[in-house]
């Protein structure tokens, strides 16, 4: 591939207003590597060195030994896969794209599941791996591992750098490809003498793409044409319960802002999709929390009887629309804001589209409303968006003698009152952590949505943590999701990452469990983890945390304070509490079911008589997932 | 594919499409596009690819059925993956002359070679290679002229071999995939 000549890319770092300093400075590879990340503003990589990424690990060290003021924090894991996570903490919690940088074969396969994990969710990564040197290449050589052919099919864009001369264009390319359009995970594999190569530095030039070069300055260019807003308008006037339904683009594109000064200048209420909380205040009048398989009751309510459904930055995922056909069956308009063209109508077909910044179309709805003078009263919509609120809360048994996971996340959310950083693992404690945190900020709330990877929450924490030393960061895990990447506990001390780790011990695969139980006759085949052995406490000290508790299940006086001390230690800590097994995440709409067929469990008020018992009907569990 | 909104490969309403796609000259390309129709369920008929009037840009042509839903989202993912210069629809845009290239080796009985050789005349196939036994023919044309040939020919004889090209096309008039993305 060509080096761009007459580049349509106009970027900022080009105004720098002349040469890089270093342009043609003589320099390996791997310097170049180092040089574009840096000039990048990359200030952390995670990573573990092998024989094929060596070069590439010795001119970091090079160049923080030259940049005491300016170094590059190297952060290594216990595994590459957490080394990823780490990479994804450190993106999801600050919009920057982590970097993770590993030698070929095994250190690059180790990343395949972040790397699908980070392409799921649309979140922003780089991803750099060492390759056995050219020559070899092709050869079954040791460590060598087809990269370009696994990771293309899991990344948003895979590059192999076969031409030293393209080395520093494909890096900075990288960077451009993860943050525009629809955000991704990029893969750069450099074979060894690729890094060893000496070759001119030239400090500027990106790699010829021009088709999507093209379709992202549309995209950028794009505004609500002058009739399409005068189109939504009317769905909006004729409309007297239009409901919002967030996704996690809203995060990711910076635009939660703008989704709120929407939502409060026309006094319209919103649901959150998993990945798009915290794009309303959890805590405000108008956030309806989140919708969905384990989404509040009261929120799929208003789902139900919405007219008008307003979808940003989402995208009608089977964990949202359960049987699409009867998803807001209610809704005689939806609207559908989006950065992904691909994106409107895959799923549901909408009434009324935009393909393109949802920050700045929603921006412009704003203005538009205040130039027209656009008036429209929901005040009764919000009214009953508000009794849903009160008459169909979360709820549990609040007289169990066992420590419910509701109560820990809810006492735990009384001291970081929203503005802490979580991140989980998958799994009830999951679904417990989202329904019952708040959370007052975009970024603040770290999961794997879409792959749904059970070991990204303890790394993903300590990315978060590493990258925002000042706020207060909670890995909340399952004793089976904490295992996958229990080595990480270590990473915290090593790298003195304050994170503090909640492990909801359920002794088992709950989430699995709950499914066994409404739909396969309880039969728990490969989840029950009651006869392991694993002491958590005593691992979590042995890895050197100072703060390491255990709450059995019937301790449940002692959870304040236990909490209160937990947040407030200074440095790692890790508390284990043992949950009631029994517990369920509810409410529940089963997969491929309409909102209709929601089960609320024995704790949370149905709003009809006669609501679906909690057991699901066997027939459909064939396909189910 | 099936997209909940009832669109499914096989529907009644499906036809077939023929995709001109412009993508930059890059190892792996072939396999980035190959992989996006294996991993979404996409079936193809046929995909080529070859070198153009710009050495920077491969294209390929794309024969596939759908209905219009499916085409759509094929599109558009190809759309989305950064190698991709340009995708059309040359189908949608009307006017495109359409070829494949076909080499058919027969075996026939010797009585019916004259037979053979006025059916092959009559579809412009040219005899290529011939022994007692067998002939080869060589002939271009789009699908369906193709496929007529082939089932004439098949009235009296038996194809030991073929091997097909796959389709290529072009826009008909003064237009073109490159020109349209650097003009529009
Ligand atoms: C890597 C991976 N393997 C398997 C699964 C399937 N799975 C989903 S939830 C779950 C159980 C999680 O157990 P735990 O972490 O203890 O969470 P709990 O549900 O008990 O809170 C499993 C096995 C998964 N999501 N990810
Ligand atoms: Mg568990």
């Amino acid at each position: 591939m060509a080096i761009a000549e007459e580049s349509i890319i106009t970027l900022e770092e080009e105004r720098r207003g002349g040469p890089h300093p270093l342009a043609g400075k003589e320099m390996m590879g791997a310097e170049m590597v180092i040089q574009v990340l840096a000039d990048q503003g990359v200030d952390m990589i995670f990573g573990y060195s092998g024989g094929a990424i060596l070069p590439t690990y010795d001119a970091i060290f090079r160049y923080n030994a030259e940049h005491a003021e300016k170094e590059i924090r190297l952060v290594v894991p216990a595994n590459e896969q957490g080394a990823g996570f780490m990479a994804a903490g450190y993106s999801r919690s600050t919009g920057r794209p982590g970097v993770f940088l590993v030698t070929s074969g095994p250190g690059a396969t180790n990343c395949v599941t972040p790397i699908r994990d980070c392409a799921a969710d649309s979140i922003p990564a780089i991803l750099i791996c060492g390759q056995v040197p050219r020559a070899a290449m092709g050869t079954d050589a040791f460590q060598e591992a087809p990269v370009y052919s696994i990771m293309q099919s899991c990344a948003k864009h895979t590059f192999l750098v076969l031409d030293p001369e393209e080395l520093e264009a494909t890096i900075r390319t990288a960077f451009r490809i993860a943050t525009t359009g629809r955000p991704g995970p990029v893969v750069i594999d450099i074979p060894k003498d690729v890094q060893n190569w000496m070759g001119k530095f030239r400090g500027e030039g990106y790699l010829n793409l021009r088709g999507y070069e093209k379709r992202l300055a549309k995209l950028r260019a794009r505004r609500v044409e002058e009739e399409s807003m005068a189109d939504f308008f009317r769905m909006l006037e004729q409309s007297s319960r239009p409901l919002i339904y967030a996704g996690g683009g809203v995060i990711n594109g910076e635009a939660a802002t703008e989704l709120r000064e929407f939502a409060e200048t026309l006094g319209i209420p919103g649901v959150t999709t998993l990945m798009g909380i915290g794009a309303l205040d959890t805590t405000g009048d108008l956030s309806m929390h989140m919708l969905g398989m384990h989404g509040t009751a009261f929120a799929n309510y208003a789902v139900e009887d919405c007219d008008f459904l307003i979808a940003v930055g989402a995208r009608f995922d089977d964990r949202v629309a359960g049987k699409v056909a009867e998803f807001a069956p209610n809704a005689r308009n939806i609207a559908h804001l989006d950065i992904d063209a691909a994106e409107i109508g895959k799923v549901k077909n909408v009434t009324w589209s935009y393909v393109g910044d949802t920050g700045r179309c929603l921006d412009d709805m704003v203005r538009h409303a205040k130039r027209t003078g656009f008036k429209k009263d929901f005040s009764a919509w919000r009214k009953h968006c508000a009794e849903l609120r009160a008459a169909h809360p979360l709820n549990w048994d609040r007289d169990s003698p066992n420590i419910q996971p509701y109560y820990v996340i809810e006492e735990l959310n009384r001291i970081t009152k929203g503005e802490a950083i979580v991140a989980t693992g998958v799994g009830q404690h999951q679904m417990w952590a989202a329904q019952y945190f708040d959370f007052k900020r975009p970024r603040t709330w770290l999961t794997s949505g879409s792959m749904g990877t059970m070991g990204f929450g303890l790394p993903a924490a300590i990315g978060a943590k590493m990258a925002n030393p000042d706020k207060i960061v909670i890995a909340v895990d399952g004793d089976g999701s904490i295992r996958m990447n229990l080595g990480e506990l270590e990473t915290a001390t090593t790298y003195g990452a304050g994170v503090k780790v909640l492990l909801l011990n359920n002794q088992g695969d709950g989430m699995v469990r709950q499914w066994q139980r409404l739909m396969f006759d309880e039969r728990f085949s490969g989840t029950d983890k009651t006869m392991h052995k694993k002491d958590f406490v005593k691992a979590a000290q042995a890895d050197g945390y100072e703060f390491a508790e255990r709450l059995n299940i019937d301790e449940i006086d002692k959870v304040p304070k236990m909490l209160k001390r937990f947040v407030e230690h200074d440095g790692p800590a890790f508390l284990e509490v043992m949950i009631d097994p029994a517990a369920l995440v509810m409410p529940m709409v089963g997969p491929g079911k309409s909102y209709r067929e929601m089960i609320v469990g024995e704790w949370i008020v149905p709003r009809e008589q006669g609501a679906p018992a909690a057991q699901m009907d066997g027939k459909t569990k064939a396909d189910l997932f | 594919m099936t997209s909940t909104n009832g669109a499914t490969l096989s529907a009644p309403s499906a036809t077939k499409h023929v995709l001109g796609v412009l993508v930059e000259n890059h190892h792996g390309v072939l396999s980035r596009i190959a992989g996006l129709f294996a991993a979404r369920g996409f079936n193809i008929d046929s995909l080529t690819v070859s070198a153009t009037e710009d050495s920077s840009m491969s294209r390929m042509t794309v024969t596939l059925c759908g209905d219009t839903a499916v085409i759509d989202q094929i599109r558009k993912q190809l759309d989305k993956l950064a190698e991709v210069v340009t995708v059309e629809d040359l189908t949608e845009q009307g006017a495109h002359i359409e070829r494949e290239l076909v080499l058919v080796k027969i075996a026939y009985p010797r009585e019916k070679r004259t037979d053979l050789l006025e059916i092959a005349a009559t579809f412009k196939a040219r005899s290529v290679d011939m022994t007692p036994e067998t002939i080869a023919f060589e002939i271009s044309g789009n699908q369906e002229k193709i496929d007529n040939f082939l089932t004439m020919i098949t009235q009296d004889a038996r194809i030991v071999e073929i091997a097909r090209s796959g389709v290529v096309a072009l826009v008909r008039g003064p237009g073109g995939l490159r020109k349209s993305f650097y003009e529009d």
